[in-house]
């Protein structure tokens, strides 16, 4: 039987986030594990009237890619697939893991090498997007591997992933995502006139300069589910110390209780109780990995706990999320890295944000409605 | 990963589409068949190959089918494009979930599919024929063709593998040694006019001067094991009564009897089917004519099984196909539709090469050979 909230998930996706339109040339991609909503999106397309087609991988090839092909198979862009990227107007990505843990023994370096070539696909398809020539979103198909990562069973992990879409049966998800939009960009709009934020909580109080930086809503386009809005920080700004409760995860691997203390918009010093070693050696990653490239509020409440994937934590409704590493051309950002990683900060219980001084932020919750201009 | 996987991998890889260092590989997988894609993608990296798998979805098709529009069922997506095209191997493990998955499908949306995709079927066989492009489809044994064939999946298994000489202790030797076999009756019958073809209600003939007969050795197929060739479009004369049901597109027609004037079918009947038959000989004007002649030679296939990949390599069968011809036979006929037919000739069927007795229950004379 088909779970009628995948179904709304497709529409809403092919709908509200990609604007599928007659003609259009349209790609659906995902793991075999997907395979209902990769279906499911695919019908929502055809409907739509749009040249449609689904690239479903097979679990486990890059672990053995990673484990027997020579540098110059690890380092390989697929020829099909850089034409693809031309060709599309309109592409899905869909994350559903049979184990996020896959690669995590892989060699460091032959990983690196791998993802070097697939990045480079990647950043075309946001040349594209950024240029209006291309629509793209993500979203993530639950799985046992995601649930487990979430300590949850899979059931429950399908109801908090639904309804942080906003996908259940009784919700109108493409009213609900409007409105979500309408908020985010008062709000954004708001803080454009912000020169400096400080950020208190638990262990942190950090400035971060955010003056002539635009401030982006997330508003369900690029992702789903969405509900943030960021910008990238002054390069040379950042002052003060920050504590990161939930554990960071960086390609499988955490580090626990991250603290950063910051001068200059530099990491001066790092430390954590776990993963030490390898949070030192990302930020040693390049010049850029020890900037803020992002810093951001997460405003999904319907997301209100840690799951272990980024594509949920960094929207966790009373949240800030920070970056280490390459920030946003969008946002007229100047730092450039290989590295970008998100850091969430809990806000929830005790947190402030000052703007200019300014109380604008008080446990999890802006102080104040955004003044909404209706069409 | 199975020692049997990996075997029958390496079989694909480095025997039927020889893949060489720096070669762009497709595999396209039925979802059953995701171990041997795994297995097979590991194979390519190790000739030195850049592989990439998409698997297929029987769903995905039925969707297109029933919610598409006719621009939407013509059209070919550019992954598939770009791959035939461009690509240097293509290996197709074909798994079905389902045989019967589009038997309700209205045939005309079939046929809208099947035209649209014709000028890249027409472009990878050129390619193919120039030596631009290998591919192999292998008929991976799943359940669906296991219960087509009447039989468990592990006695299907058994007869796929035996098929394919996966059990010999050296299968690309053993394919090497039967394609010096099917050489012999390739080089005879490039010597030969004419044939004649007789069987139970059959007495068909045709000219193949002057055409070529492909040796079909495990290079494009897995299981293998026929020669073929494009008859002389318009000298096919005669009838012919196919022993075993005809299959296509998920449909079928039973006991189909053809006749042939100047090379077109003129009367088409079938006990089922009949109309679905008629509907797919008027479809375009190279669909009355006959496209194939091939024989049957793998003497490891003895039974039918309903799968066509097996069922045309049957030792002592020949087939035709109506519809469009083969690149690299000399064969000119086009057409959306390619249609095997099989004609069983073990029980006392004959061939005549230019009058003369050739073939005789199913075997070629040994003198005929040597």
């Amino acid at each position: 039987m088909r779970d009628l909230r995948v179904e709304k998930l497709a529409e809403l996706i092919a709908g509200y986030s990609l604007g599928l339109r007659e003609g259009q040339v349209f790609r659906v991609d995902g793991e075999e594990s997907a395979l209902p909503l990769i279906s499911a999106i695919y019908r929502a397309a055809l409907r739509r009237g749009a040249l449609a087609y689904t690239h479903t991988r097979a679990a486990g090839l890059d672990e053995i890619l990673l484990a027997e092909g020579t540098e110059e198979q690890l380092g390989h862009i697929s020829p099909a697939e850089v034409f693809q990227t031309e060709q599309l107007d309109a592409w899905a990505t869909l994350w559903s893991s049979s184990n996020t843990r896959a690669l995590t023994r892989a060699d460091p370096a032959r990983r690196q090498t791998h993802l070097a070539a697939h990045y480079r696909i990647v950043n075309r398809r946001w040349e594209r997007i950024s240029a209006g020539e291309l629509a793209w979103c993500g979203t993530l198909f639950p799985t046992q591997a995601h649930a487990q990562d979430a300590e949850m069973s899979l059931t429950q992990y399908e109801d908090f992933v639904y309804g942080a879409c906003h996908v259940r049966e009784e919700d109108d998800p493409i009213a609900h995502w409007e409105a979500v939009s309408e908020t985010l960009t008062a709000r954004a709009r708001q803080l454009e006139s912000v020169r400096e934020l400080r950020i208190v909580g638990p262990d942190t109080d950090l400035r971060v300069g955010v003056e002539g930086r635009p401030w982006i809503p997330s508003e369900g386009k690029h992702n789903m589910p969405d509900g943030e809005i960021f910008t990238s920080p002054l390069e040379t700004v950042t002052q003060g110390g920050i504590y990161f409760a939930f554990p960071s995860i960086f390609q499988g691997q955490e580090v626990e209780n991250v603290r950063l203390r910051f001068e200059d918009g530099r990491v001066v010093h790092a430390e954590a109780t776990s993963g030490e070693d390898y949070l030192r050696s990302l930020i040693g990653t390049d010049s850029g990995a020890a900037v803020l490239g992002e810093v951001a509020f997460g405003l999904n409440y319907e997301i209100d706990r840690f799951t272990r994937d980024i594509l949920f934590d960094e929207k966790i409704g009373g949240t800030m999320h920070v970056a280490l590493g390459g920030g946003f051309d969008e946002a007229l950002t100047q730092n450039k890295s290989d590295l970008h990683w998100d850091l969430i900060c809990d806000l929830r219980q005790e947190g402030e944000v000052y703007a200019d001084g300014e109380l604008v932020w008080k446990a999890g919750r802006f102080v104040t409605e955004p003044a909404v201009e209706r069409v | 990963m199975s020692e049997r996987l990996a075997r029958l991998a390496d079989v694909l890889v480095g025997y039927s589409t020889g893949v060489r260092p720096g070669d762009i590989v497709r595999i396209y997988g039925g979802r059953p068949t995701t171990p041997l894609a795994r297995a097979v993608y590991r194979s390519v990296l190790r000739a030195g190959g850049f592989p990439t798998v998409e698997l297929t979805v029987d769903e995905t098709i039925e969707d297109l089918l029933a919610e598409g529009n006719d621009e939407q069922i013509g059209w070919v997506p550019p992954d598939l494009a770009w791959t035939l095209e461009h690509g240097d191997v293509m290996i197709v493990l074909d798994g079905p979930e389902n045989t019967k998955h589009l038997s309700r499908v209205d045939p005309a949306k079939m046929a809208v599919r099947a035209k649209g995709r014709e000028p890249y079927q027409a472009m990878y066989l050129e390619r193919s024929n120039r030596g631009e492009f290998r591919w192999v489809l292998w008929g991976s044994p799943t359940n669906a063709s296991a219960q087509d064939a009447g039989m468990s999946l592990e006695e299907f298994d058994a007869l796929v593998h035996g098929a394919a000489f996966l059990d010999s202790d050296d299968p690309i030797a053993a394919w090497r040694e039967f394609g010096e076999e099917l050489e012999r009756v390739g080089s005879f019958l490039e010597t030969v006019e004419e044939l004649r073809v007789v069987g139970e209600d059959t007495d068909l003939t045709f000219g193949v001067g002057g055409r070529t007969w492909i040796r079909a050795d495990g290079h494009s197929n897995l299981p293998d094991g026929e020669v073929f060739t494009g008859p002389v479009e318009d000298s096919v004369e005669g009838t012919i009564r196919f022993t075993f049901p005809a299959t296509i597109r998920g449909r079928v027609a039973e006991d189909v009897r053809l006749r042939f004037e100047d090379g077109e079918v003129v009367e088409a009947s079938a006990s089922t089917g009949g109309d679905f038959l008629r509907e797919m000989v008027g479809m375009d004007d190279g669909a009355r004519r006959a496209g194939e002649f091939a024989f049957g030679l793998n003497r490891a296939v003895t039974e039918y099984t309903g799968s066509l990949l097996l069922d045309e390599k049957i030792g002592g069968t020949v087939h035709l196909a109506l519809g469009r011809s083969i690149p690299g036979t000399g064969g000119e006929n086009g057409s959306a539709l390619h249609w095997d037919m099989v004609c069983d000739l073990r029980q006392g069927g004959e061939v005549y090469a230019d009058g003369q007795l050739v073939y005789r229950d199913g075997a070629f004379l040994e003198s005929v050979l040597a």
